[in-house]
């Protein structure tokens, strides 16, 4: 059988991962979205876990939410990245800098 | 080994290695598939654990739709990857050792004996997943279900908002204008009478 | 050894579900020419083999032997890759069809929402083959594709979960069986729009005609696959005439009671026939079939809708309808009205 920390440890280096490309794509407004999306599926692999292993379907539902509001965050995210790319010509991070005090 | 734990090992080691893959690729659509290849597999993870319902809805909203809406983005928008690959080399060893000391820390925590519940719960309910799940979220959760419901349609309306746009010089027609024509707009009959036998 | 002996059973199954659909795919595509040369008054293809019995065979050696040719600066990988993720989840979906009462690949609860995941893959292949070929018309027809593919997706889905809603099941079996008595419980007349709705949206999810400006061989010459020759094409259109197949099983599984036989019980006592007026596997075939028929007189028949107009159908009539529907449907099973909806919350 496998124990909880089994799956507990992978969505850990899931969630590692998904930080390293965080740092290392820090230029690439599309890849750091993608990030995003990444720790959010290593979160809801822990809260699956928890919710088999400790019998309570919570966990399930939560997973549920943050699928939808995950979805939600994607589209605008994207619509977002969408115009930028319309008004700039370039996604790179280093080019949003008019808020620049 | 089990065939379970077979399944386990098998997809876990396939969601990790596209995820590494999602990071390091050059190509930005490269990328996006290796992490729907991630999404799937992990989509399987799930489903060993007895979230059927959770695991399909992975595929069903995230590699259908989600990931489709990120592809689409990527082949639309001419982008410079040589440009946004600067400081790749720069960042990659304090990526590596952050997420090298997270991965270690969470191991030691989470390989304590606080983690460490193994095998299958017996009193699991023997309703199908799917009913499980219906059956809490219709009643114990109808408000956050509601707000959820609410949140997606904030969020279709925000993304049309935000990107739709009028273009005054292109060129198009207007279906109900060119429906709504009406005969004498077009053709003008003129009454003339037959040449040759003039009065 | 036990677990060895499931595993080759598994395998046998699979073969005995993907080596007739294969055959019925190339037969198809024989019947497709057929049909379409007698409704505009052709023969049709009748000079290799016994009245042309052996075309599809002929064709599909020809693609055989035909030089698969990649685009210059093309991603090789992803464009050999493309054709494959069309067509395996048209494979996949069969999984969880019933072909008789218990006749099934994978009996899972969730045999529904497993289908719609699988056809919502479908877009994969051809955004990916659009792409990858590095041309302009691939990927134009792979956007223009794409866009109507996840349009129409959300219309099947409505339409689907009416049949949920009507049978309170998403076991493929459970709902055939939801559907037993006589012909007008299965659910096309109690779901009538819903039904509709599916065989619209079906015809476009498989961009066919007169849904396929995705190929519009007219004005972006064949859309996402220009750029396939030989084997790869092949694979598109396998899984193209796969898919229909697919989409003609599911209309008859869902809304058309699958394996129930519409004389029952009275044409079980006609002498000599009677075993085949019986539930069973031939009405499942049959009603297959006609659907299959009925996408090839479609494309006889219909000219092609522009683009908007198909933007504009999927949207702004068959998801509105759809959603109505639900509602109504969620009023009757709510306060118990028959005739149909009486099975109650």
């Amino acid at each position: 059988m496998i124990p909880l920390s089994h799956y507990l440890i992978v969505a850990a280096i899931l969630f590692s991962i998904a930080v390293a490309g965080i740092f290392i794509n820090r230029k690439n407004l599309i890849v750091l979205l993608m990030c995003i999306e990444l720790m959010l599926l290593a979160v809801n692999l822990n809260f699956i876990a928890f919710s088999w292993y400790l019998h309570d379907l919570a966990g399930q539902v939560f997973v549920f939410f943050i699928l939808t509001v995950a979805a939600a965050e994607a589209a605008i995210g994207l619509a977002i990245l969408v115009v930028l790319f319309r008004n700039r010509r370039s996604i790179n991070v280093i080019d949003l800098d008019d808020m620049k005090g | 080994m089990s065939y379970l734990q077979f399944v386990f090992y098998f997809f876990s080691a396939l969601t990790i290695l596209s995820a590494l893959g999602m990071i390091t690729v050059k190509n930005p659509v490269h990328a996006v598939l290796f992490l729907v290849f991630a999404f799937f597999n992990s989509a399987a993870l799930w489903i060993t654990l007895r979230a059927e319902f959770l695991g399909i809805v992975l595929v069903l909203v995230y590699v259908g739709a989600v990931m489709v809406l990120f592809l689409f983005v990527v082949m639309m928008l001419d982008i410079n990857i040589a440009k946004l690959r600067e400081g790749f080399v720069r960042f990659l060893p304090l990526g590596v050792i952050v997420a090298l000391a997270m991965v270690v820390e969470l191991g030691l925590i989470l390989g304590a004996k606080y983690f460490q519940l193994a095998g299958h719960p017996q009193n699991q309910s023997m309703l199908p997943n799917t009913e499980a799940l219906g059956n809490v979220l219709y009643t114990q959760y109808v408000y956050p279900f509601e707000i959820a419901a609410v949140v997606l349609l904030v969020a279709i309306i925000a993304a049309i908002a935000l990107t739709l746009r009028r273009r005054p010089d292109s060129k198009y027609t207007k279906p109900e204008q060119q429906i709504a024509i009406e005969r004498n707009q077009r053709v003008r009959i003129v009454k003339m009478s037959a040449e040759g036998k003039s009065k | 050894m036990n677990d060895f002996l499931f595993f080759l059973l598994t395998v046998g199954k699979i073969l005995l579900v993907v080596v007739p659909l294969l055959l019925v795919v190339a037969y198809f595509t024989f019947a497709e020419r057929k049909v379409i040369g007698y409704i505009q008054v052709r023969i049709g293809p009748n000079r290799v083999g016994p009245r042309g019995w052996l075309q599809p065979i002929a064709d599909a050696v020809k693609l055989m032997f035909k030089e698969v040719i990649i685009p210059a600066h093309a991603n090789r990988f992803l464009f050999l890759m493309a054709p494959v993720l069309a067509l395996a989840p048209a494979l996949a979906a069969w999984a969880v069809v019933p072909f008789n009462d218990g006749w099934m690949l994978a009996n899972i609860n969730a045999g529904l929402l497993y289908l719609l995941a699988m056809t919502s893959l479908g877009v994969y292949g051809i955004i990916l083959a659009g792409w990858a070929s590095n041309s302009k018309y691939a990927l134009l027809g792979a956007l223009r594709s794409a866009a109507q593919l996840v349009a129409y997706e959300i219309a099947m889905g409505f339409a689907l979960v009416g049949v949920l809603m009507a049978s309170g099941s998403l076991n493929l079996g459970d709902i055939v069986r939801a559907q037993s008595g006589t012909v007008f419980n299965w659910y096309w007349l109690p779901l009538f729009p819903m039904f509709m709705v599916y065989l619209i949206s079906g015809v476009a999810e498989t961009n066919r005609a007169p849904f396929d400006v995705a190929e519009g061989e007219s004005e972006i010459v064949a859309g996402f696959h220009v750029e396939y020759s030989g084997m790869a094409f092949a694979i598109f259109f396998l899984a193209e005439y796969a898919n229909m197949v697919l989409i003609s099983a599911l209309s008859a599984v869902l809304f058309f009671g699958g394996w129930l036989s519409p004389f029952d019980p009275v044409g079980v006592r006609v002498p000599v026939i009677g075993p085949f007026l019986g539930d069973g596997i031939q009405w499942f075939l049959f009603k297959t079939a006609v659907f299959m028929f009925l996408f090839l007189w479609f494309r006889a028949t219909f000219p092609r809708y522009r683009y908007d107009q198909i933007m504009r159908l999927g949207w702004k009539v068959l998801i509105p309808v759809t959603i109505v529907w639900i509602f109504v449907e969620g009023l009757l099973l709510a306060l118990n009205i028959g005739p149909w909806f009486t099975r109650g919350l």
